[in-house]
């Protein structure tokens, strides 16, 4: 397994190479200039000139990438041509908000979504399956933006139960912290609830029709421990592949969840990012970014192991 | 294959039904409202905190609350001593001395000096402003000591008072000499100033939220607080800037309470804002905002003046903002001084009709010889009033036989279209109050390749621009002003569209807040309870 481990650490590497080279080429090809961006509406073109100078952009390509690829060797992702403060710094004071989203959300789809489709696979063509069915295709079809509009309308203009928006550190007390996450992550967390809850139904459904489900029927086993100890279990891997899919496809939906709830994490930070052509934070970013994926995709394909032993690397 | 369901588990259940149902009070309790001296205000987002590199009043409105300035505008735009205690002109009106009033410090406890002041003038004389006109026409601008300076003049300026008091972006902010001696395309990075805030770089959320707090040390001049002159007393201990880059979440922040400030509310929401008890709309710039159109002059059709003369009677101005703005706030504007300044006036405006004249436009385009040339507009993707606005256009023309392309574009795709040229027509707004700024505001200036965007050439109207910063007296600039105006009613390197206020809008608890054209002042604002 160490040797698989560390082959799939190798490709890791190769993988942000290539979308460091990608997303590089990319945004130089794209039109846009940050210079105009920083001397603004009414500067002259001399200005603007003068500030592209200043900031290394009239350097032919390669020698910016090469500037860029020892810099992250080094540990240097360089500095946003904005701000003026390191990318690590600024990814870092975006990173907390975004991974508290991200967990809150994934441990409600998963806890949801399992419950709600080992409920619908257990009851298939019941009412219960019904519901979830119906629950499941709203989910997925309603837009996340509605949904966190949806929420913000009931819960904190209606009712005032609840924040706006805004995000509170958990440094100042888990109360504030979590009150500020409960409806992001309620949006958020609907549309992988209902895929979670789809695909475990669909799982579990196959795995109750195998001989050894009606063998350990015959047998007298318990409902529950058919269930759990056999279904579940037996259907485990297709879920755990759907989890990290979910995981990794969660940031297109933070981007979104982050403004409407004025959030300022890492969406919302590559977006201002590309907004201005920012391209040192937009690079280090998705950089991070894409390497995370590659991570998750190993511990979930490590995870594996865990529930089918016969998968051995 | 039957689940069954025990009492036990319904108690469980029970438990859990009751603990869900307990929390709303419970998060009631936590989500407590903004401290009562905490003045949070949804503002755009700083792109650069240099507010001297940056023309952008995002950067303006930053440089406002940390840096003082020499000399401010009161509510009648008339230059007022801000940090400057003493003043005077010698007799042959060539060299001003200036003295600083007591108490200045830096943020960080060090003396304001007046090397830093002579530092801080070389600076803003780098970039095109007001300065630059100063620094051109200097023949020495140095430290006599601690407190005075002087600049010496080639000629007299008789507009030198009111040039360091512009309100124009880039305004003159004093700097610490250190900061002030970096070339003017290199973004200070410290943001220490002498102003009435601090900037709490510990609270900086880039992107999203900016602290500024109380300056203790700051001594306000004694006159009472009006315009940007006067006592900058800071009645709050902390104002939060915070960037909500959804309308309806800053909305509904404001409703809540959670934020007490809306810059820009989209027109959709002021109905709703009046219905609303607890706000108020606001207009602070009470002259409102400009909104025009500039034309590539450099290449077809727009090279014509004729073409040009054909899109000052083409637009309807009122059609064109109702597109956008609700009727009350928007009113036409004829003068190229815009509608309140101290130069607003009627010359040559006999184009201006009420719902266009689109034959009179057929006219001029045929006698300009248009062969169906393609006319690109650009249009804003991140600025959806003005998008509007530009589809408007884009059909306007299009009725006249233009053939129009619309080429969308985010802020720094449309800047780097404009400065390469691909374009035909642009469209932008600024503060009423930028239209009597002639020298300082590259938007009204006329000299071809060397100007702003559309390049308009006119050597006479650029004689008159340089002769307005040497007249001595307002009724001379007044007259400068009916000059100016004629020709660039004949040359038409800018087409108006009309004016409109944006008004703010804020919780009825937040008072204070200074009516004063283009920028926000922090100061004075202060939170009654509710």
């Amino acid at each position: 397994m160490a040797a698989y481990i560390l082959r799939r650490l190798v490709s890791t590497i190769a993988v942000m190479a290539m979308v460091g080279i990608f997303v590089f080429l990319l945004l130089r090809l794209a039109p846009g200039d940050p210079a105009a961006i920083i001397a603004g509406d009414k500067a002259s073109p001399q200005v603007i000139a003068a500030i592209r100078e200043q900031l290394g952009l009239n350097e032919p390509m390669p020698v910016q990438f090469v500037h860029w690829v020892l810099g992250i060797l080094a540990g240097d992702f360089g500095t946003s041509l904005l701000s003026g403060r390191p990318v690590l710094e600024l990814i870092s004071l975006r990173l907390e908000p975004t991974i508290s989203i991200s967990i809150l959300t994934i441990i409600l789809s998963v806890t949801v979504g399992v419950s709600f489709g080992i409920l619908a696979g257990w009851r298939a063509g019941g009412l219960v399956d019904r519901i979830l069915t119906v629950f499941a295709t709203l989910g997925f079809s309603v837009p996340v933006f509605v949904v966190g509009f949806f929420l913000l309308y009931i819960f904190s203009i209606r009712t005032h139960w609840l924040p706006v928006q805004g995000y509170k550190p958990i440094e100042n007390g888990f109360g504030p912290w979590f009150v500020h996450l409960i409806l992001p992550t309620l949006a958020l967390g609907i549309p992988y609830i209902a895929f979670i809850a789809r695909v475990t139904r669909a799982s579990i459904l196959e795995v109750l029709s195998e001989d050894y489900m009606r063998t350990a029927a015959a047998k007298g086993a318990s409902s529950y421990a058919m269930l759990f100890h056999h279904a579940l279990k037996n259907a485990g891997v297709p879920i755990l592949t759907v989890i990290g899919i979910s995981f990794a496809y969660l940031i297109s939906g933070v981007v979104i969840t982050e403004t409407v709830f004025n959030i300022p994490g890492i969406g919302r930070l590559v977006v201002d990012a590309l907004d201005s052509r920012d391209y040192p934070l937009i690079q280090g970013v998705l950089i991070l970014v894409s390497g995370l994926y590659v991570l998750i995709n190993l511990v979930v394909d490590l995870s594996y192991t865990l529930v089918d032993p016969r998968i051995r690397y | 294959m039957n689940m069954t369901i025990s009492r036990r588990h319904l108690v469980k259940m029970g438990i859990a039904a009751g603990t869900v149902i307990s929390i709303p009070s419970v998060l009631r309790a936590q989500t407590t409202p903004p401290e009562a001296r905490t003045v949070r205000m949804v503002m755009s987002d700083i792109d650069t905190f240099d507010p001297i590199i940056s023309t952008t009043y995002e950067s303006g409105n930053h440089g406002l609350a940390i840096y003082d300035t020499l000399f401010a505008l009161d509510s009648k735009l008339t230059p007022q001593p801000q940090m400057v205690g003493k003043w005077g002109v010698s007799d042959d009106k060539k060299k001003y001395t200036f003295e600083l009033r007591d108490g200045l410090t830096w943020h960080d406890g060090t003396p304001v000096t007046a090397a830093d002041c002579v530092a801080s003038i070389r600076r803003w004389g780098q970039v095109p402003s007001g300065g630059r006109l100063i620094v051109e026409r200097a023949t020495d601008i140095s430290a006599q000591d601690d407190k005075t300076f002087t600049i010496s003049l080639k000629e007299p300026l008789g507009l030198l008072i009111e040039t360091l008091a512009s309100a124009s972006t880039p305004l003159l902010f004093i700097m610490r000499e250190k900061d002030a001696t970096r070339p003017a395309t290199e973004a200070v990075t410290s943001n220490i100033g002498s102003g009435p805030f601090k900037f709490n770089e510990a609270l900086v959320k880039p992107g999203a939220s900016y602290t500024y707090d109380r300056n203790e040390r700051y001594i306000p001049r004694q006159e009472p607080s009006d315009g940007f002159a006067g006592g900058k007393v800071v009645n709050v201990d902390r104002v939060i800037r915070e960037n909500i880059s959804d309308q309806q979440t800053a909305f509904a922040a404001l409703q809540s309470g959670e934020v007490d400030f809306l810059q820009s509310p989209s027109a959709d929401l002021y109905p709703v804002i009046k219905s609303d008890p607890n706000l108020e709309l606001q207009a602070l710039n009470k002259a409102g905002d400009v909104y025009f159109m500039r034309m590539n002059c450099l290449q077809k059709p727009f090279d014509n003046v004729k073409a040009r003369q054909a899109m000052l009677h083409l637009i309807d101005q009122e059609a064109v903002m109702r597109t956008a703005i609700a009727q009350e706030y928007i009113s036409p504007v004829t003068s190229f001084f815009g509608n309140r300044t101290p130069y607003t006036n009627d010359e040559n405006t006999g184009w201006y009709k009420k719902g266009g004249d689109p034959e009179k436009a057929k006219q001029l385009l045929n006698e300009a010889g248009y062969a169906g040339e393609k006319v690109v507009i650009l249009q804003h993707t991140s600025w959806a009033a003005a998008n509007v606005m530009e589809q408007f256009l884009a059909a306007t023309l299009r009725k006249i036989g233009m053939n129009v392309d619309l080429v969308p574009a985010d802020s720094a795709t449309r800047t780097q279209l404009l400065t390469n040229g691909s374009w035909s027509i642009m469209m932008t707004n600024e503060s009423d109050y930028d239209r009597s700024t002639p020298v300082s505001n590259p938007t009204l200036s006329a000299n071809g390749e060397q100007g702003w965007y559309g390049w308009p050439k006119s050597d006479e109207y650029e004689a008159l621009r340089a002769k307005w910063a040497v007249v001595g007296t307002l009724e001379e600039r007044q007259a400068l002003a009916r000059e100016m105006q004629r020709i660039q009613w004949d040359i038409v390197g800018t087409v108006l569209l009309g004016s409109a206020v944006a008004p703010i809008a804020r919780r009825k608890t937040l008072t204070g807040v200074i009516e004063m054209p283009a920028l926000t002042a922090m100061w004075n604002m202060q939170k009654v309870p509710a």
